[in-house]
Formats: structure tokens, C-alpha cells, sequence
């Protein structure tokens, strides 16, 4: 079977346990260019995952009846560049790679893989952990929506993220800008005394690979002290077509996904679909009519969807009781906001239909620069609006305290 | 035989006046150039011995020795060619040395004897102390711009012959002729809808002499903006009005009377640093910046521009002056410009607009990048420009007409006169402090910024003029209050900002 192996990987390979072997082999699937998650379950589970490395690596990939049947789909000169990186790699340094402390590697059908994922009809082969895993036994809530999202549309995000991980919900996203960003950073912001933080990050890179580097504190803070779970091999950038891998995944560890601002043809809707096909029940945040953030959340909510005004409706939705994560109740309310003034109350109005810019508001209301200027200022202030760059928005606060 | 004809040269903006002295003696017949003549002076050679037989004159065929005076300095281009064959034809005795006293010559000759305008005739004719000057007839015009002298246009070299023949000198008449450029028409902000955020900027930028960055996607109207600022800005002071006719002039355009509107340069994004900020050849025409001297500057697509040219603007904008120098000479160009800028904020047009941007945030940033941090600090007004809503463009009032912002813009002008600057963009730290005291809110609301971070020492100066333009324009006098310094800073976009993607 091994008689192709170059001598040197193949003297290390012998001296591998047999669950090492299945392991190695995988992540060196994992690794084929053109080899999707898809094809690599069914090298695993119908070839084998040895023989079908050892097939194609030795340039028999004709009696993998997957691949075979993947590379009838595939140009030539992919086919060529699989091939190629598969007779180059050394799938002992590949495995050594991914044992690192604290890193975890499950492989598909054994006691160790996640149950939630073990009954997934995707998935996948293969996956890699940082952290523990006993999060993915609580109830597991995703949060996902636009990279561009609204001020107030984070704020929801992480102040929703906070309530569910106080109730004991892990929160599940993509650790990617924008909704994924503000509800890792909700979970993480409830951090019991002892224990993990209630925060599963589903990535489309390698587990040592920061993607987007904005991320980067993030991101080694969900990976020691919550969850990180990825399907990609140690090393290998996120290449496009493992994003929407990486939403089934979001969707296969999830009670409930909740999607917080989307356009409509955004990747959030990918996250949804894949939900659907699992029956996880799908929520939305209601927002304003027009506003190019919510098109995609107000349009799942008339297809449906559940609405998900607050963190309440969340943990009704997957029977969790929610006065369990009720927050402590302050010890002095905080001080009363004056009236707004008319001019407030316009612009008001105005940044509640979609973030604007000065000038657009200005048209708008047909008020004065100096006007609006100072009306955005004292909003400001107050914490009603927030500004970034040339836009103004609505906060969550300037949302609810009309 | 000797001969000397007063004439000039132009360097940058400046005209140094050249005596051009002639010398016909005996030896093997030619003609010689000294006095550090440059190529094109030197080639006079050829054109002004062409000249003189295409006018029906006999060349003397002896050895000729014309010296440029003073000899240290570079003689440049061919607008000596006129002065050289009157002074060959002085020295070898074909015209009275008499008749042509008290004159002055500028013009490069054809090789068929036709007189040509040279660039910088205004500078030149300003340079040279003789009370009547001989110009091109097309430079006439410009030349008597210039006061106390007498112009006389001519189109050939025998026209100059035949009246420098008789005692009498008589000229030849010509019509005036036609100014190559007509004088653009601005359009006005009355037709501008749905966009008085910006037309308020625009009149901003005019009273208070404040550089103006335009953000927004294609389709916004920036240019249409940016096109009718000059509108407002009031005529030209008699001291511009010379100084930018003698710009133009030396940039070889043909003015067809006085410069006294603020012109309008709109230099494109693939102009050459050269072309831009002057001095390419050895005299060291002048630019696109020192063309818009007294005027407006827009540079649309700013984000396309060159760095390096980015750079190179940073200097005379803070001066108001562009020092070029080359091996041999070195000049000072004018560059007084308000300068009115235009970018896209990224490709999908939504600039960042939260929830609605399409753009990744890496590209966003790649665009921001291209242009410096210093380079945006010169704009005290950054503003945001969208397109307006359809409603705005179909039904909507029409805006402000210029006439009523521009009769503002001369009051607040009026106001930074009182204040001993020509705009209060001008205004110094100490002059600052006392024209522009604040009340209490208005303290309040800076310090707030100060402290959040929004807002920087730098920038604090720069805020305060806005706000002090602001007060000017609606006829506030006393301490700044606290919507025209809320306005001062709304109208500076912090371009750099993270553009409303969330970290
Ligand atoms: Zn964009």
C-alpha cells in the first residue's frame, strides 16, 4: 500500500499509532487544493483516509471514487496542482504541526468528536480546537450579520451577546468585523470568576492564522479562554470558498442563530440557509424599513423568521428561562436625559431611518449647518449617536430612549 | 560698427532686462553669439539671418559678434531674436542708430521674417527702461498693460524696418487683437439643489480663504461644485491683478487685458510635477499652482495624484510662494491658491457607510492611505458629498444664488481686513486668540473633544477659524458660540477614521 512513499516520511509514518495515521492523512487531505470538505468526508468515511492519501499522493487517484468523481467537475490544472502538492507533502510534519498544547484534533467517528457535529450531515472529516470544549455541551446560540454593521446594530450585538452568556449560553460566531466582532466581545465581557468565557469562534483559517488581523486580541482571547473551532489545517489562509464552509459550521454548532444586521444578499443569508437545512430555528433583529443594514434581517422576518428583539426572546426560543440571565439591577437608575430639542428630535428621526452624513442630514431637515451641527454634537454627548468618519448613527440607547 | 538694443528675458514670473549688443567688423564672415546664450537663443543664429533676407534686406557679409550683457546671466528662449537684427542692422549701418534710440524689442523671428510672441511679454516690457517697446502685434495687448510705456505690435520684421527707416518712425496700425483665452463664465449656485451643506462650505471656503476636500462618490457633483467657487470670490486687488497677468503671460498664455476675476485651474491627476509646480526648463516657466494664484486650485481625484506631487504641494501652500531651483538659477513663483480638492471614498461609493458599504475593509484603508497625514491637515474643511435625493433634483427650491453669498463672502473678507489679514485663514495663534474668544458652551464643547481625542491641539487653531468665518458670514459679533464651533467641526470629516466598520 505504502510501497510509493518517498523512505524518509514514510520510516516516521510507520512509527505513528494507527489513529495517528487516519489523523496525519486527513490533514494532509485537508491540506489538496480543490479537495473540499465534502469529498474529504467521503475519502474518510467510504476509501479510507489512508488509502485515499496514499492513492493520490502516489499518483493513483483514480481509485479514489470521490475524488474521481470530484475531479470530473474540476479543471485540469487544479487537478494538476492537487497532485503536485499532494506528492510534495509530508503529512508526519503536517500532523506534528497541529499537536500543539491546548490544541485539539477529532477525527470523524471517534469518541472525541463533538456530538453536536458528529450528527451533522456535513461534517467535516476533520476538526481542529483550541480551548475547551465542554462549551459546545451548553445551550449554543450564533450570532452572526454584516462586517459593515451599524453602531447600533453592535451595540445590540454585544449587549444581546452579554445577557445570553450570563443566562449560560455559549455564543457562537465568526470572529470576523462588524456583528461577529461585537458579540465574541459581548461573551468574552462576562467572564465568570472561574471557568470559560462563553465564546466559540468558528474560523475559516488555521487555528494559529489571524484573520482579519484587526482581530488579532480577540481572537487569542477566545482561543484561551473560550473556543476556537476550525476545519482548516494549521497554517493555511482563508481562502474564499471556506467561508460559507465555515457558516455550516456556525449553523451545525447552534441551538438558534441569530441574525442581527444583514443586507440581502449579504453572507449572514448564507449562515441562514445553512441553518434551515439543519432545523435550527432562525431569528432576526427587527430594524428600520430602508436602512440598507436591516434589508436582509426585515425580509427574514416577513419570510418568518423569529423575531429576536432582545436577549428574552433568544433564550425563550431555545427554552432557556431567561430570568436566569437577568442582569443585576442597578444600584441608582442613571440620571435623566433633558428633553431632546426639536432640532434633536429631527436629526433624530433622520439618522433612525439610516446612518447619514452632515450634509445629508442637513438636506434632510432643512435646518441650518450650525443647527444640525450642534444637535449632533449635544446628541453625541449624550450617547444618543455615535460617529465614525463622515456617518452618524443611532446608538441602541438613542434607539430605545425615544 | 556697434550697436546696442535694449531687450529682456524672463526667468519664473520675473523679466531681467538684456542688452544686446552688436558688433560687425572685418574678418571670416559670420555670426557669433556670447553672453551665455542657451540652445534656443544660440539657434537666433539661423532665424535672424533668414528673417533679415525674407525682408528684402541685404545680409552684411561680414564677421558679426553679438554679445548678451550682463554675461552672468543665462540667456534664455527666442525672444531676443527681435533686438539681434535691428542691432545687426544698426551696426552695419542699414538703420540710423538715431531712430532707433529710446526703443526696446521683444519677439522671436520666423524664418520668414514674421514676428512672433514670445511667453513672459508682460514681465519683459515691465523689465526694460525705455518708455516705447516694439512687441508682436498678437502681444500688443498684453504689453500695454504694463503703464508708461508705449506699445508698438508688429507683425514682420520689415514693418519694423520701414518705420525705423524714416526719422518719423511710422508705425503701423493694426487692429487689436483677440485674447487667445475668453474669460470662462462661471456658473451659478442658484442651479445647484438638494446639496446647501455644500454650496455653505463652498462660501466658507471663499470668506475665509479655507482649503476645501471634497469626499463622495462619482456622480455627486464635486466638479460642478468645485467649478463655481471662483464665483465667489470677490475681483482681484489691483496688486494680483498685475501679478497674475504677469503669470499667465509668462506662461505663455495671451491675456487680452488685465487678469481681474481669480482663475480656475483644474490640473489633471497625469499632469507632470514640472507642469504643476513650474520650473521645467531653464526658465522656469510657471505652473498649474502659481496659474491659480489668486485663485482656485482644484485637484480632483486627489487620491490619484503622484505622492511625490502630493508632497511637493505641501511647501507652497504653506508659504504661498513655490521656491524651484536648478543648477544655475533658482526663482520664486507665486502660489497663493485656495485649494479646492475632490476623492473617492472607495469603489462601491457608499464610502464607508455603515451597513451599507460594500467594500472590504482592507480596500478602505488602501484608499485612505493614499494621502498623508499632513497633506489632509491642510484642509480645514473636509466634507462629505453624496448625491443628492431625486426629490431634492426634481422639486426642490433652488439654492442661494451667488450674487447673495458672494456679497457675505466681501463682508467677512472685509471683517479678517479689520483684523489685519486678508482671510482669517491667515489668522496667527495670538491674532486667533484675540479675534476669536469663546463662550463658555462653545469652551466647553472643544474641551470635550480635546479630551475624547476627537480633536487635536493642531487642529483645535484650525477649528477656530472655521468657527470665526462662520460668525462672520451670519454677522455674529462677541465670543464663538457653541453650534458654529459644533459646525467648524462637522464640516472636518476625520478622513483617517475607521469609516464606520467596527474593529
Ligand atoms: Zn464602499
Amino acid at each position: 500500500m505504502s510501497g510509493d512513499l518517498p523512505g524518509a516520511t514514510d520510516a516516521a509514518f510507520r512509527r505513528l499509532s494507527p489513529a495517528e495515521r487516519t489523523a496525519a492523512c486527513l490533514v494532509g487531505l485537508a491540506h489538496l487544493p480543490g479537495l473540499g470538505p465534502a469529498t474529504l468526508r467521503r475519502c474518510h468515511l467510504e476509501h479510507g483516509a489512508e488509502e485515499s492519501w496514499f492513492d493520490i499522493a502516489s499518483g493513483h487517484h483514480r481509485r479514489v471514487v470521490p475524488v474521481v468523481e470530484q475531479l470530473a467537475r474540476m479543471k485540469p490544472a487544479v487537478t494538476d496542482k492537487m497532485l503536485k502538492e499532494a506528492s510534495t507533502r509530508d503529512v508526519v510534519a503536517d500532523l506534528r504541526r497541529q499537536q500543539q498544547p491546548g490544541w485539539g484534533l477529532h477525527v470523524l467517528g471517534t469518541r472525541a468528536y463533538p456530538e453536536r457535529l458528529a450528527r451533522d450531515p456535513d461534517a467535516p472529516a476533520v476538526l481542529f480546537t483550541c480551548g475547551d470544549l465542554g462549551l459546545l455541551s451548553r445551550p449554543t446560540v450564533g450570532i452572526v450579520g454584516t462586517r459593515n454593521a451599524t453602531l447600533a446594530g453592535r451595540q445590540l450585538a454585544e449587549s444581546m451577546a452579554a445577557e445570553l452568556a450570563r443566562a449560560g449560553v455559549a455564543v457562537v460566531s465568526g470572529l470576523a468585523l462588524g456583528i461577529d466582532g461585537a458579540s465574541h466581545r459581548g461573551a468574552i465581557g462576562i467572564a465568570a470568576d472561574a471557568g470559560p468565557v462563553a465564546a466559540v469562534g468558528v474560523v475559516a483559517s488555521g487555528l494559529d492564522v489571524v484573520y482579519p488581523r484587526r482581530h488579532l486580541d480577540l481572537h487569542r482571547r477566545v482561543a484561551s479562554s473560550g473556543l476556537m473551532v476550525s476545519e482548516t489545517p494549521a497554517g493555511v489562509r482563508p481562502d474564499a470558498w471556506r467561508f460559507p464552509a465555515r457558516n455550516r459550521l456556525i449553523a451545525g454548532l447552534s441551538d438558534a442563530v441569530v441574525v442581527v444586521e444583514s443586507r440581502i444578499a449579504g453572507g449572514s443569508m448564507h449562515t441562514v440557509d445553512e441553518a434551515l437545512i439543519r432545523g435550527v430555528p432562525v431569528m432576526a433583529v427587527p430594524g428600520p424599513p430602508g436602512a440598507p443594514a436591516s434589508q436582509g434581517t426585515n425580509q427574514l422576518l416577513f419570510d418568518g423568521a423569529n423575531l429576536a428583539r432582545n436577549a428574552a426572546d433568544v433564550l425563550l426560543a431555545i427554552g432557556v428561562d431567561p430570568h436566569l440571565g437577568a442582569a443585576p439591577p442597578h444600584g441608582s437608575a442613571p440620571p435623566e436625559a433633558p428633553e431632546p430639542t426639536p432640532a434633536e428630535l429631527s436629526v433624530l428621526d433622520v439618522l433612525e431611518a439610516t446612518p447619514s452624513s452632515l450634509a445629508e442630514v442637513v438636506a434632510a431637515t432643512g435646518r441650518t449647518v450650525e443647527e444640525v451641527a450642534h444637535a449632533l454634537s449635544t446628541l453625541e454627548i449624550a450617547g444618543r449617536i455615535g460617529r465614525s468618519g463622515a456617518w452618524y448613527e443611532v446608538s441602541a440607547a438613542g434607539r430605545s430612549g425615544r | 560698427m556697434l550697436a546696442s538694443i535694449p531687450s529682456a528675458i524672463v526667468i519664473g514670473v520675473d523679466g531681467i532686462p538684456v542688452t544686446v549688443e552688436v558688433h560687425v567688423g572685418n574678418g571670416i564672415p559670420g555670426l557669433t553669439i556670447v553672453g551665455l546664450p542657451d540652445a534656443s537663443c544660440r539657434e537666433a543664429r539661423d532665424r535672424v539671418r533668414a528673417a533679415v533676407m525674407a525682408a528684402g534686406i541685404t545680409w552684411p557679409n561680414r564677421k558679426i559678434t553679438i554679445n548678451l550683457a550682463p554675461s552672468d546671466t543665462r540667456k534664455v528662449g527666442s525672444g531676443l531674436d527681435l533686438a539681434m537684427a535691428v542691432g545687426v542692422l544698426v551696426a552695419c549701418g542699414e538703420l540710423k542708430a538715431d531712430n532707433v534710440a529710446g526703443l526696446a524689442f521683444v519677439g522671436e523671428l520666423g524664418l520668414d521674417g514674421t514676428v512672433r510672441p514670445v511667453p513672459g511679454v508682460v514681465p519683459r516690457v515691465d523689465a526694460v527702461a525705455e518708455d516705447h517697446v516694439v512687441v508682436p502685434w498678437r502681444s500688443s495687448a498684453d504689453a500695454a498693460l504694463v503703464s508708461g510705456r508705449t506699445v508698438h505690435g508688429v507683425r514682420t520684421l520689415r514693418e519694423v524696418f520701414d518705420a525705423l527707416a524714416q526719422e518719423s518712425r511710422l508705425w503701423p496700425l493694426h487692429p487689436v487683437p483677440e485674447p487667445d483665452v475668453v474669460e470662462q463664465v462661471v456658473a451659478d449656485l442658484a442651479d445647484v439643489r438638494g446639496q446647501d451643506a455644500l454650496c455653505d462650505a463652498l462660501e466658507l471656503s471663499a470668506a475665509g480663504g479655507h482649503h476645501l476636500l471634497m469626499i463622495g462618490p462619482p456622480g455627486a457633483g464635486k466638479t460642478m461644485l468645485a467649478s463655481r467657487l471662483p464665483g465667489l470670490l470677490p475681483d482681484l486687488d489691483a496688486r494680483t491683478a498685475m501679478e497674475t497677468s504677469r503669470v499667465h503671460s509668462a506662461a505663455g498664455l495671451t491675456l487680452g487685458g488685465l487678469v481681474t476675476r481669480p482663475p480656475f485651474r483644474a490640473p489633471h491627476h497625469s499632469t507632470t510635477m514640472v507642469a504643476l509646480v513650474g520650473g521645467g526648463s531653464e526658465s522656469m516657466r510657471p505652473g498649474e499652482v502659481s496659474l491659480a494664484s489668486g485663485g482656485v486650485l482644484f485637484l480632483d481625484e486627489l487620491g490619484e495624484f503622484p505622492p511625490a506631487v502630493l508632497d511637493a504641494l505641501r511647501q507652497p501652500l504653506e508659504e504661498g510662494v513655490i521656491r524651484v531651483s536648478r543648477a544655475r538659477f533658482s526663482a520664486v513663483l507665486p502660489a497663493r491658491v485656495l485649494m479646492v480638492a475632490a476623492m473617492n471614498p472607495c469603489p462601491c461609493g457608499e464610502a464607508g457607510r455603515p451597513g451599507a458599504c460594500r467594500c472590504p475593509d482592507g480596500l478602505l484603508a488602501r484608499y485612505r492611505r493614499r494621502l498623508s497625514g499632513p497633506l489632509l491637515d491642510r484642509f480645514d474643511l473636509r466634507v462629505h458629498v453624496d448625491r443628492p435625493a431625486v426629490a431634492a433634483l426634481l422639486g426642490g427650491e433652488p439654492g442661494t444664488p451667488t450674487a447673495q453669498r458672494a456679497e457675505r463672502v466681501l463682508l467677512a473678507r472685509e471683517r479678517a481686513r479689520e483684523r489685519g489679514v486678508e482671510v482669517n485663514s491667515q489668522l496667527g495663534g495670538a491674532q486667533l486668540e484675540e479675534a476669536a474668544p469663546l463662550h463658555i458652551d462653545a469652551e466647553n464643547l472643544l474641551k470635550g473633544a480635546l479630551t475624547s481625542g476627537r480633536l487635536s491641539a493642531r487642529g483645535l487653531s484650525r477649528i477656530r477659524r472655521v468657527a470665526l468665518t462662520l460668525a462672520d458670514l451670519g454677522g455674529h459679533r462677541g465670543p464663538l458660540l457653541a453650534p458654529q464651533i459644533a459646525a467648524a467641526m462637522a464640516l472636518r470629516v476625520d478622513v483617517t477614521g475607521t469609516n464606520g466598520i467596527a474593529a
